[in-house]
């Protein structure tokens, strides 16, 4: 066991000196590209943590990426040019003034109904601090009431499922606030005190690997503490937990939570580097092709699962260079979900572990007690 | 208290599903530090009495006490933190940690996430899981995973995850089911290890097992208890003999 942690750690470590240097051999256009990957990298430690991890498969972890994205998208909306030259000298989103009932008032108090919403993000930071606050208040409230109610499986699924569409269609439905379909485009830059985060800029780039690297040492942390345990031992049998002791609602709630968070994190950092949020972030189709990067790149794995989003993108880009692989895409990432499925359930990550194992019982081997401190021996009482 | 107040007491139990009464007005004590059987055929109440302790199952009459403490119709968690292990009859442990990580989580003293965010066992831990893993006879097999174990080992596994708590009173849920005979032998001297220092309520139909381990049995028929005492007793009680045990004796 000590020795895997060690080879883990050391990986960790690769990966993220890997992304630390990358920006030497990346022309600018391409690190836009890259960080964009790496965002979907956080994703992918979201979804092991809650899928692997905590055994709650999420089809809608798209909503909290989503909420992520749009809270900060209001605030980066809101510091665009377009915003602050609509004839007031507060800043007001071009969509609203479209949309605005003829005299209505260019404020955001009441250009239309419910724009006053968008007042206190004009500070950026509270834009920053609500794409984390609102998904995880969303998941507190949806994880209690479902883990509470011991609904566990698919039918976890199948709520988040509901919860993410029922979402994307109230964003939709709420045009005049939302920009409905076409989301928020032509977005402001972040701004530390003077400095403002360009999104094709080196900075941002920094910013956005440093959180994965974060994300990733943290994530790992957490549930290698006795309640990332625990919660492992809830995701085998939470019935036996139950009946350990354990309040097992408060333990999967908790950490539904946390990948809520990392989700939301991702969002707003993809606000940043692509400069724009929509609705298609809450499409089906994305929530579930995330649960295909962790099936791919091993779900059991955070960095397994990060790998897998990455190497996916990777993939998918390099093909749509070619013209004639372009709409085949979507047939061959189900086409590579069904063989990773069936061939390599614990995913890439799973391959190299048992390569590494195979490895390890190869090579001549220390000696065997220098390897593992034996426990204290129990004198075991043999009575007859 | 002197070693001999109630751990465990019943106090005219009763269930009603839709009118069937599957355990119908129980009375029962349990002294600190017994070991006793509960026997009877299959509908005789005894699974169903001990989901009503363990909380399971409401009840819908009568009092369960944990020492002074009343446990009557709490969710499971909480009669699990007041001091009450179950076990299963169908063995549950966490298939995908090894021997080693079950228990670790068996010995978490306070169960809450905030509190559990912490690396590592104090050290007083990590020696409560090693004895423990002494006790039930998996050391050598600390390291392995749960899924990977036999049928037997993993009921002995289930059982260290409830003394690993240390639980005023243990609810085993016959131990034995699909034992061999080697491995039901070594039960029986586990828990007769744990005699003395754990109050244990055992359901059992294995005889053999019976007198390995029984010092005092209750004996239930269609929810009722039907009699109490010691081997001989239940043996001889002309009642137990015609509702249980046919008239050949107990086999």
């Amino acid at each position: 066991m000590a020795a895997r942690r060690v080879r883990d750690v050391a990986l960790y470590l690769v990966f993220i000196a890997v992304i630390m240097v990358l920006p030497l051999f990346v022309e600018d256009y391409a690190l836009n590209q890259v960080a964009r990957f790496l965002v979907y990298g956080i994703l992918g430690v979201a979804i092991a943590l809650s899928w692997g991890y905590a055994g709650i498969l999420n089809l809608g972890q798209g909503l909290f990426f989503g909420l992520g994205a749009y809270m900060m998208a209001m605030s980066l909306k809101l510091a665009s040019n377009t915003s602050l030259q609509q004839g007031s000298d507060k800043p007001v989103p071009d969509f609203m003034l479209w949309n605005a009932e003829p005299g209505a008032k260019t404020d955001l108090c009441c250009i239309s109904k419910a724009s006053f919403l968008w007042i206190p993000f004009q500070s950026q930071w509270f834009g920053l601090a609500m794409a984390i606050v609102v998904p995880v208040a969303i998941a507190a409230l949806a994880g209690s009431i479902m883990f509470r109610n011991r609904i566990s499986g698919v039918f976890v699924s199948i709520m988040t499922l509901a919860m993410v569409l029922l979402v994307r269609l109230l964003i939709i439905d709420a045009q005049p606030v939302t920009n409905g379909f076409n989301g928020l485009t032509d977005l402001g830059f972040f701004k530390i005190g003077d400095f403002v985060l360009d999104n094709y800029g080196l900075p941002l780039y920094y910013i956005v690997a440093a959180v994965l690297a974060l994300t990733l040492l943290l994530t790992r942390l957490l549930v290698e503490t006795r309640a990332g345990l625990i919660l492992q031992a809830t995701r085998e049998d939470a019935n036996r937990c139950l009946y350990l002791g354990f309040d097992v609602p408060m333990y999967q709630t908790f950490f539904f939570c946390v990948s809520a968070a990392i989700a939301g994190v991702a969002g707003l950092l993809y606000a940043n580097v692509a400069q724009f949020a929509s609705p298609t972030f809450m499409d089906l189709s994305f929530s579930i092709s995330m649960v295909v990067w962790a099936a791919v790149g091993g779900r059991n794995s955070l960095l397994g699962a990060c790998l897998g989003a990455i190497l996916i993108h990777l993939l998918e880009d390099a093909m749509s260079k070619t013209p004639a692989l372009v709409e085949s895409w979507k047939a061959i990432i189900g086409l590579v979900f069904v063989l990773s499925v069936l061939f390599m359930p614990k995913g890439i990550a799973g391959l190299a572990s048992d390569f590494g194992d195979f490895l390890a019982r190869r090579l001549p081997r220390p000696r065997r007690t220098g390897l593992t401190a034996d426990p204290p021996q129990v004198a075991r009482e043999s009575k007859s | 208290m002197n070693s001999h107040s109630a751990a465990l007491t019943i106090d005219d139990l009763s269930v009603d599903f839709l009118g069937l009464r599957a355990v119908d007005g129980v009375t029962m004590i349990v002294r600190e530090g017994e070991l006793r059987v509960l026997l009877g055929a299959n509908g005789a109440g005894k699974t169903t009495l001990m989901d009503l302790i363990s909380g399971k199952t409401p009840s819908t009459q009568g009092r369960i006490h944990l020492y002074d403490l009343d446990i009557t119709n709490k969710p499971p968690d909480a009669i699990a933190r007041a001091g009450i292990g179950r076990k299963f009859q169908i063995p549950s442990v966490f298939k995908e940690l090894t021997v080693r990580q079950n228990l670790e989580v068996g010995s978490c003293r306070r169960r809450g996430v905030l509190s559990n965010l912490r690396l590592g066992f104090p050290g007083e831990q990590t020696r409560r899981v090693d004895e423990v893993l002494g006790t039930i006879a998996l050391l050598d097999r600390a390291d392995t995973l749960a899924a990977d174990l036999s049928h037997g080992e993993t009921q002995w596994l289930e059982l260290g995850l409830l003394i690993v708590q240390d639980p005023k009173v243990l609810l085993l849920d016959e131990p034995t089911a699909g034992m061999t005979q080697s491995e039901t032998l070594k039960t029986a001297r586990i828990i007769r290890e744990l005699r003395g220092r754990h109050t244990i309520v055992v359901v059992e139909h294995d005889m053999a097992f019976v007198r390995e381990i029984a010092e005092r049995i209750t004996v239930m028929h269609l929810g009722k208890v039907l009699a109490e005492g010691d081997i001989a007793t239940i043996e001889s009680d002309p009642k137990v003999r015609a509702a249980y045990l046919g008239t050949k004796g107990i086999h």
